[in-house]
């Protein structure tokens, strides 16, 4: 066999492999949008669940995930960009930083289902603060924050020192410095980076189990101490309890569709905002 | 803006703390429960109830920690369960809401019909491996258990297996539609569901409690006849001090209405 | 006002410094509340807490194992002389057969007569193994001996194949078989995804044009953002009867199909870091490659891989790391039986499918409860080491090594 044909062999088989995969991708949301689809309407987006969860709407489902979202966004935006800054802007480059990233590599690294534990031992048993909101938001948020870290760093190096060393010459302290031109010109990368985040929440299950999610709840919530539904919980449950599972599958296909869409919505906002922003930066 | 927000979050926590009704455990009842509660709900506006799974132990420990107003339990209360909430000093009331039978399954291409205890007692606990020991065609036994501690699980153990434990190494699903959806995929599979789970895609198996004399079909009637043998009540448990604010529900579930909804979820009216 | 500014420059500062030690506190935390909780079962007795087990003074008898207990009380032992007594049939007595022998009036009102009961009936029958709550050892002890209270140990909790938390009257923790399904599933799942991985980074970076990239880079993205519970329920209702039907298995929810999922949900993490990897290989590297007269493929081969292989390891490791701890995906699709798996087609429960199902139902602050907590800590702990390598591996990259 020649050199060449070799060639041919492999990079034709690393084109079908690439199809495949892309294929794969497809098969699967082809596969939930084909069957979700029919049942997704206005009254199964705006409804409560009846008939056992067999027919009706997934409003507090909907409701729960996004009060989740609020209450993890509350806790971890500030916290991550917080941590973000020091590391980049004030930590300088010693062991100490270094130590740092290494710790959140690490947390980024520690399972859902750890964080499930450590939310339901400390927010729900410790400080008990029972199945609630606030549990289960602290939980997502302390899990969202390595993501949130990561991003909001690798956006602040992103812009050249000499934007720095321009504040400092013109009298700015350093705070100034960072909060009048690194932070605004971070900006759009950070979004990008938080609006991640929110679709990483509105996915996760397993943190969720054992501190906030509840199997039915046909109210909304009214304050942060309540329980809530949320999506993958609910898709959770009804593909795997109920009296007639054959009767709620056309629930389950429209609440994984109605997930789905919510973190494509979310990645998709993400690269459009980059786009965007990027373009402006460039203009002015 | 600090004061703000803190005064908005104990309002925003007063106000939910306002008659919210709980219920928690057993996923046994929880499909009567939450059907119970829409119902209730659609009669009264302003009530509102939580339906929550988990298991009946849970349930009732929630009932301890004061974390639910109702514990719903597929088994009677344990006698160190009851230990604990009167060193708390707190007494419970029980109520039965409804009895389910346990039935055994198979999947429908299988042509074992009927079963005695001590040859299920042999299929759960390891001992007979091959559907051709029982009359069956040569096929490997694949038996489906739950979680380990839902009271669907401890039931069959005490009922069934005469407390023995089952086989190390069971197939065990996470909820009751799971073991019917495996079931009705594996032909050599045997499960055990709520009477109110039995659909068209697996075969319900007649069982014998008296060494194979006669053997009785699994069904509401069978069940509330006595004929049937794995019948279990299903309880609420509450707190005697809470009487009065669950005690509406209650009445609701108990009534004429309420057992309706009973048998229509599959399970036997009292 | 100067030094209101500098004032306030240095509050900012010292929370910005907090906020940078945030991730490292929350570990500290993580370590604490686990490992608090997790350690308490090696100081949990072996018999249900409060319970203890008696047998007659004539028994030679001193002490049993959990295992041994579990057996007798499994009917699977029924004679002394098999843990080491004389030979004499055992007659197991739990607490409960209490109230199908005497009538509540027998037992007194307030269960005064209870413990008197208990002790007639230990007395009377030599060969009898009675669990009971503690409380209710008569206080005339003559006749009864209550085998001495051992603890859960460590080398019964790492050694034993037994996974068995709700047996009564002595659980069987035995985690042998939920760390090696563990394992077993996420090697499996790695050994699928890398070479499908690996294949699409090569034409990724290296064959697809620009433009094709630019659309599949992010599409493969996509598949990184997709909820776990989504996969899981695709993978129940689509992969498990497949896998089923397509070997002629006696079931489908097996290891496979736990791996085939946690396959496809660690792809994109492989694609992407193997992707950068090869990116990052300079372009004299390859130039050079290709001016000895070696033909694309040749290059890629001999000079992009052998040069990114640090990237690529870095992937695998984090594709693993993402795997092991893989809950709702994993819970929905492998059957959860606690056994030593032999082969991909039969069914394996791992550890994060295990704390999802039970913790649940595990009554709070019991030897059950830290036993989960305890596969918690496993579990945190193996990711840390896979963690620790993907650092070290990554780190390791020739262009530091000064080529």
């Amino acid at each position: 066999m020649t050199a060449k044909t070799n060639q041919k062999i492999a990079f034709c088989v690393f084109r079908i492999l690439g199809m495949l995969v892309v294929g794969l991708l497809f098969w699967i949301l082809g596969f939930i949008i084909y069957n979700g689809i029919g049942v997704i309407s206005w009254e199964f987006l705006t409804g409560y669940p009846t008939a056992g969860m067999t027919s009706g709407g997934i409003l507090p489902a909907i409701v729960g995930t996004l009060c989740l979202i609020a209450g993890s966004s509350i806790i971890a935006f500030p916290l991550g960009i917080l941590s973000a800054i020091y590391s980049s802007e004030y930590a300088g480059n010693g062991k100490m930083v270094q130590f740092i990233r290494v710790m959140t590599n690490n947390l980024g690294g520690v399972p859902s289902i750890i964080f499930g534990l450590f939310g339901m031992a400390l927010f729900v048993n410790t400080l008990g603060f029972g199945d609630s909101i606030i549990a289960g938001s602290l939980t997502l948020g302390l899990l969202t924050l390595p993501l949130i870290i990561r991003t909001t760093e690798e956006a602040l190096k992103a812009i050249p020192d000499s934007f720095r060393t321009a504040g400092l010459a013109l009298g700015a302290t350093k705070l100034q410095t960072i909060n009048r031109v690194v932070l605004p010109m971070a900006f759009p990368n950070i979004i990008t980076g938080l609006i991640l985040s929110i679709g990483r929440v509105s996915g996760e299950t397993a943190p969720i189990l054992f501190t906030v999610a509840a199997y039915f709840l046909p109210k909304l919530p009214t304050g942060i101490f309540d329980q809530v539904m949320a999506l993958p919980y609910h898709l959770y449950v009804i593909a795997t309890s109920g009296t007639d599972l054959e009767a709620s599958r056309p629930m389950a296909y429209g609440t994984a569709l109605v997930l789905i869409i919510i973190v494509l919505l979310m990645n998709l906002l993400a690269t459009a905002l980059r786009r965007w922003f990027s373009k402006k930066v460039k203009t002015h | 803006m600090k004061n703000f927000i803190i005064t908005a979050l104990f309002f925003l926590a007063t106000i939910s703390a306002a008659q919210a009704q709980r219920i928690k455990g057993s996923d046994t009842v929880l499909p009567l429960s939450q059907k119970e509660a829409e119902n209730y709900m659609k009669d009264n506006s302003s009530a509102t109830i939580i339906v929550t799974g988990g298991g009946s132990g849970v349930g009732i420990s929630a009932l301890l920690a004061g974390t639910t107003d109702i514990a719903q339990s597929s088994r009677k209360i344990k006698f160190d369960e009851k230990k604990k909430l009167q060193e708390a000093g707190k007494t419970v009331k029980e109520i039965i809401i409804a009895y389910d039978a346990l039935a055994v399954v198979v999947h429908p291409s299988n042509k074992v019909q009927n079963l005695t205890r001590e040859q299920l007692e042999g299929i759960f606990t390891g001992k007979i491996t091959n559907w051709k020991e029982l009359g069956g065609d040569e096929l490997e036994i694949v038996p489906y258990s739950r979680e380990t501690s839902s009271g669907t699980y401890e039931f069959f153990k005490e009922s069934v297996l005469k407390n023995k434990n089952y086989k190390n190494g069971i197939m065990s699903m996470p909820a009751t539609g799971a073991i019917i959806q495996s079931v009705s995929q594996t032909k050599g599979a045997i499960g055990y569901v709520g009477l109110a789970y039995l659909n068209k895609n697996v075969k319900a198996i007649h069982v014998s409690y008296d060494k194979g004399k006669t053997f009785v079909e699994p069904s509401v009637t069978n069940a509330k006849m006595k004929t049937y043998p794995i019948v279990r009540p299903l309880y609420y448990y509450y707190l005697t001090k809470d009487e009065k604010a669950v005690r509406s529900f209650v009445d609701y579930v108990l009534s004429v209405n309420g057992q309706k909804t009973v048998q229509e979820i599959g399970f036997i009216a009292l | 006002m100067k030094l209101i500014k500098r004032c306030i420059e240095r509050i900012v500062e010292t929370i910005l410094t907090a906020g940078g030690m945030i991730t490292s506190v929350i570990i500290l935390l993580i370590v604490i509340f686990l490992f608090k909780e997790g350690f308490g079962l090696f100081n949990s007795p072996s018999v249900e807490k409060g319970y203890s087990l008696c047998v007659n003074t004539e028994n030679p008898i001193e002490k049993l194992n959990p295992f041994q207990i579990k057996e007798i009380f499994d009917y699977e032992i029924d004679n002394w002389k098999n843990v080491g007594g004389n030979d004499e049939e055992i007659i197991l007595f739990r607490f409960e057969e209490l109230f199908y022998r005497y009538s509540d009036e027998e037992l007194g009102e307030n269960d005064e007569f209870l413990s008197q009961k208990l002790g007639e009936i230990i007395r009377a029958t030599p060969g009898i193994i009675a669990y009971l709550p503690t409380e209710y050892l008569s206080s005339d002890c003559s006749g009864i001996k209550v085998l001495p209270e051992a603890k859960i140990s460590v080398g019964d909790f790492f050694g034993r194949k037994e996974w068995i938390p709700t047996a009564i009257p002595a659980p069987q923790f035995g985690v042998l078989p939920l760390i090696l399904g563990t394992l077993w599933v996420s090697i499996f799942a790695i050994a699928i995804a890398l070479p499908l991985g690996l294949g699409v980074a090569i034409y990724l970076s290296e064959l697809a044009g620009e433009k094709m990239r630019k659309i599949l880079k992010p599409t493969i993205e996509l598949l990184a953002g997709i909820p776990s519970v989504v996969y899981g329920f695709f993978g129940l209702v689509v992969l498990v009867p497949l896998i089923q039907k397509l070997f002629h298995l006696p079931v489908g929810e097996t290891a496979f199909a736990g791996s085939l999922i946690l396959a496809i949900m660690a792809l994109p993490t492989i694609i992407t870091v193997a992707e950068d990897a090869m990116q990052n290989t300079p372009r004299a590297m390859r130039e050079a490659g290709l001016a000895l007269g070696a033909n694309h493929w040749q290059t890629i081969y001999k000079v992009i891989i052998p040069y990114s292989v640090s990237g690529i390891s870095a992937a695998v490791v984090l594709g693993i790391g993402r795997a092991i701890g893989e809950t709702m995906a994993v819970l929905m699709v492998t059957g959860n039986a606690a056994v030593i798996p032999h082969t991909i087609f039969e069914p394996v429960r791992t550890i994060p499918a295990t704390i999802a199902a039970e913790l649940g139902e595990a009554p709070s602050g019991g030897a059950h409860y830290q036993a989960l907590f305890m596969l918690g800590c496993i579990l945190f702990l193996m990711t840390i080491l896979i963690s620790i390598a993907a650092e070290v591996i990554s780190k390791n990259h020739p262009q530091r090594k000064g080529i």
